[in-house]
C-alpha cells in the first residue's frame, strides 16, 4: 500500500520536474572505453563439448572452412579457412594444435597448385606454420578417412588420388614430409597403432601398412578377401573403438575389423536390423553415418527407409546399439534429418547431427537422446564433424 | 543398355578405366535427392517423379529432365554460360568422361551421351542435376561418384559444370 501511495505522489509531481532534472536523474554511469585491437583467445585444451564442423562449401569450393562450435552454449567460437576441396581437420594428440591438409592455387582457381598441411594454434585459430606436401591429396567427397593421425600422434596420413592411389606420410614432430606409400587398388587411411594403418581395397581385402620410426614403409601385407565389395559393399565410413573398426554395409550389416598381433581379423558380422526393420526397408545412410562412444561402448547409426542405392541419404532417426550385446538400446527421433553425426568423448556425451543440404547443427544429449539446442546459419554445406 | 553397340561398349570400358568426376557432385545430388521429401532443403530437380515431367522439359537443355541428362550428375553447363555440348567461356572441357545411353522422345531414338566436365573455374552453382544409378564406395574408384575427376584435366581440380554431348546413335 505504501508503495502505491508513493507511486501516485510521484505521478502527481512529475509534471513539475524539469527536463534537465529528469535527464540528470536518468543518466547511468559512463561506459568504459573498450580496448582496441583485441581478439578472443580460446581455452586450451578445448572443451570436450566443442565440435569442429567441416565444410567443403560446394557452391564455392576454393573456400573450404572449418567452424568451431561450443555444444554446451550453442555459440560459434571461430573458424578456419582451409582451401580447395577441403576434407577435414585433424586434432593433435594434446589438442593444442590443429592439422589441416589443404590445397591452394596461386591464382585462386588457377596457377601453381600447392598442397600443404597447415598447423594452427588451437587457442588462437591462427596458422603457426605449414608443411608442403606433394600436390596429390585426393579431391573427394569429404570423409573422416581422407586423413588421420597414427595413434601416437606422430605421423599424419593423407590419402592421395591422381588417379594413382597412395598415402602421403607427414612427420608432425619433425614437421616434414616423410614419404609416400603406394596403395594401388586400395583407398583411404584407418590407423591401428602408433606405426600402423590400413587401407580398404576394391577386391574386398585390406592393405595393412607398417611404418618405420622415420615414417617410411617398413612392410605391408594384403589380407585375404574379407568382405563382399560387390553385392553388399561396406561403406568407407567406419568408426573405431579400441582396436576394432566397425564398418557397415549398404544393407546394415556391421563388419568389425580388429587389429591383432597377427594382423587384421574380420570378426563375425551382425545386423543393425531386426526382421521387422528389414521388412520396413530401414537401412543406414549418410555422409558420416556412424558414431561411437567408447566409454559406454555404444554405436550410433543414422537410419532411413529406402532401397539399396540410398546409402548416402540422410535419415530421420539415430539408432543406438550396445557394442557388447549388439542389441539396439535406443531410437532417437531427430529434430531434423541428419546425414552426419558425431559424439563427444566425455562421460556425459553430446550427440551432434547435421546435414550437407542444411546449415543447422542439432545438439542432443548423447545418453538419453533429448534434443538440447540447435545452431542455425552454420556454414554452407557442412560435411563431417570432429570432436576433441 | 541393351541398345548399346560396340562403340558404347568401348566407351564404357574407357569409363571403367578412367571414370569421371561426376560422382563427387553426384554425391551431393544424391543427398539432395534424398532430401526430396524434406522441407526447406535444396532439392535436385531430378528428384521429381517421372509423372511430373512433361514433354517440353525433355527438350530444354537447362532442365534436369532434358532427355540427354538421363545419367548426369552435376551443374548443367546450359545454366552456366555454356550449352549441352560446350563449356562456358574460359573453362576447359575435361578429356575424362563418362557415358550413358539416353532416349530422345522427340525422334524416338537412343543416343550415346558423353558427360564431359568443364574445369578451371569454381562451381557454377546453378541447375544441380542428379539422375542416376547407384555407385560404389571410394575404394572402387571407377564406379564411385565421390571423386572429383576434373583432376584429370590440365586445369586440375576446380570444377565448374557438366556437358552432355551426343557421341553417336545407339543401335
Amino acid at each position: 500500500m505504501r508503495l502505491k501511495l508513493a507511486a501516485a505522489a510521484a505521478a502527481l509531481l512529475l509534471p513539475a520536474v524539469t527536463a534537465a532534472t529528469r535527464a540528470v536523474a536518468a543518466t547511468p554511469p559512463l561506459l568504459p572505453a573498450d580496448p582496441a585491437g583485441t581478439s578472443v583467445v580460446l581455452a586450451s585444451p578445448p572443451s570436450p563439448h566443442w565440435v569442429w564442423v567441416n565444410d567443403v562449401v560446394f557452391n564455392h569450393m576454393p573456400d573450404g572452412q572449418a567452424i568451431l562450435v561450443d555444444g554446451d552454449s550453442g555459440r560459434m567460437l571461430g573458424m578456419l579457412n582451409t582451401g580447395n576441396m577441403f576434407a577435414r581437420v585433424v586434432l593433435s594428440a594434446d589438442r593444442k594444435l590443429i592439422f589441416s591438409p589443404e590445397t591452394y592455387f596461386s591464382r585462386g582457381t588457377r596457377g601453381t597448385r600447392t598442397d600443404v598441411v597447415t598447423i594452427y594454434d588451437a587457442a588462437k585459430l591462427a596458422p603457426l606454420s605449414e608443411i608442403v606436401i606433394p600436390p596429390k591429396r585426393a579431391a573427394i567427397m569429404p570423409m573422416m578417412a581422407a586423413n588421420d593421425l597414427t595413434d601416437d600422434g606422430r605421423f599424419l596420413l593423407i590419402y592421395n588420388f591422381t588417379p594413382s592411389q597412395s598415402v602421403s606420410v607427414v612427420d608432425m614432430q619433425q614437421r616434414r614430409f616423410a614419404g609416400e606409400i603406394e596403395t594401388s587398388g586400395c583407398a583411404l587411411v584407418y590407423p591401428t597403432g602408433p606405426r600402423s594403418f590400413f587401407s580398404i581395397c576394391a577386391d574386398g581385402a585390406f592393405l595393412e601398412e607398417q611404418l618405420t620410426d622415420s615414417g617410411t614403409l617398413a612392410h605391408s601385407q594384403r589380407t585375404a578377401k574379407l568382405f563382399d565389395a560387390v553385392h553388399d559393399p561396406l561403406t568407407e565410413k567406419p568408426v573405431r573403438v579400441g582396436d576394432t573398426w566397425y564398418f557397415v554395409s549398404f544393407s546394415g550389416q556391421i563388419q568389425p575389423v580388429t587389429r591383432t598381433g597377427q594382423g587384421l581379423r574380420a570378426d563375425p558380422p551382425w545386423s543393425l536390423l531386426q526382421p521387422v526393420d528389414a521388412a520396413q526397408h530401414w537401412r543406414p545412410g549418410g555422409l558420416q553415418q556412424l558414431a561411437a562412444h567408447a566409454a559406454s561402448n555404444r554405436l550410433y547409426a543414422i537410419m532411413h527407409q529406402g532401397d539399396l542405392a540410398t546409402h548416402k541419404e540422410p535419415g530421420p532417426q539415430v539408432w543406438v546399439y550396445d557394442l557388447a550385446t549388439h542389441k539396439r538400446i535406443q531410437r532417437i527421433m531427430l529434430k531434423n534429418p541428419a546425414g552426419s553425426i558425431q559424439v563427444s568423448r566425455d562421460a556425459q556425451p553430446l550427440l551432434f547431427a547435421t546435414f550437407i543440404g542444411s546449415t543447422t547443427l542439432d545438439i542432443y544429449d548423447g545418453l538419453d537422446g533429448r534434443h538440447l539446442r540447435s545452431v542455425t546459419e552454420l556454414g554452407t554445406t557442412p560435411t563431417v564433424m570432429v570432436t576433441p | 543398355m541393351k541398345h548399346m553397340d560396340l562403340l558404347t561398349e568401348r566407351l564404357t570400358r574407357a569409363v571403367a578405366q578412367r571414370s569421371s568426376r561426376r560422382g563427387f557432385l553426384g554425391s551431393l545430388g544424391a543427398l539432395m535427392v534424398g532430401a526430396a521429401s524434406l522441407p526447406l532443403l535444396p532439392v535436385a530437380r531430378g528428384a521429381q517423379p517421372p509423372a511430373e515431367k512433361d514433354h517440353a522439359s525433355t527438350q530444354d537443355p537447362a532442365s534436369c529432365e532434358y532427355w540427354r541428362h538421363c545419367a548426369i550428375d552435376g551443374y548443367l553447363c546450359s545454366c552456366c554460360g555454356g550449352s549441352q555440348s560446350t563449356c562456358p567461356p574460359g573453362t576447359e572441357q575435361s578429356p575424362v568422361t563418362w557415358v550413358g545411353t539416353c532416349h530422345n522422345p522427340a525422334d524416338n531414338r537412343d543416343y550415346v551421351i558423353s558427360y564431359n566436365d568443364c574445369c578451371g573455374k569454381s562451381t557454377c552453382g546453378r541447375c544441380l542435376c542428379n539422375r542416376n544409378e547407384g555407385d560404389s564406395p571410394l575404394y572402387v574408384p571407377f564406379q564411385s561418384n565421390d571423386y572429383d575427376w576434373c583432376a584429370g584435366s590440365h586445369s586440375d581440380i576446380p570444377y565448374n559444370c557438366s556437358t552432355a554431348r551426343i557421341v553417336a546413335p545407339a543401335r
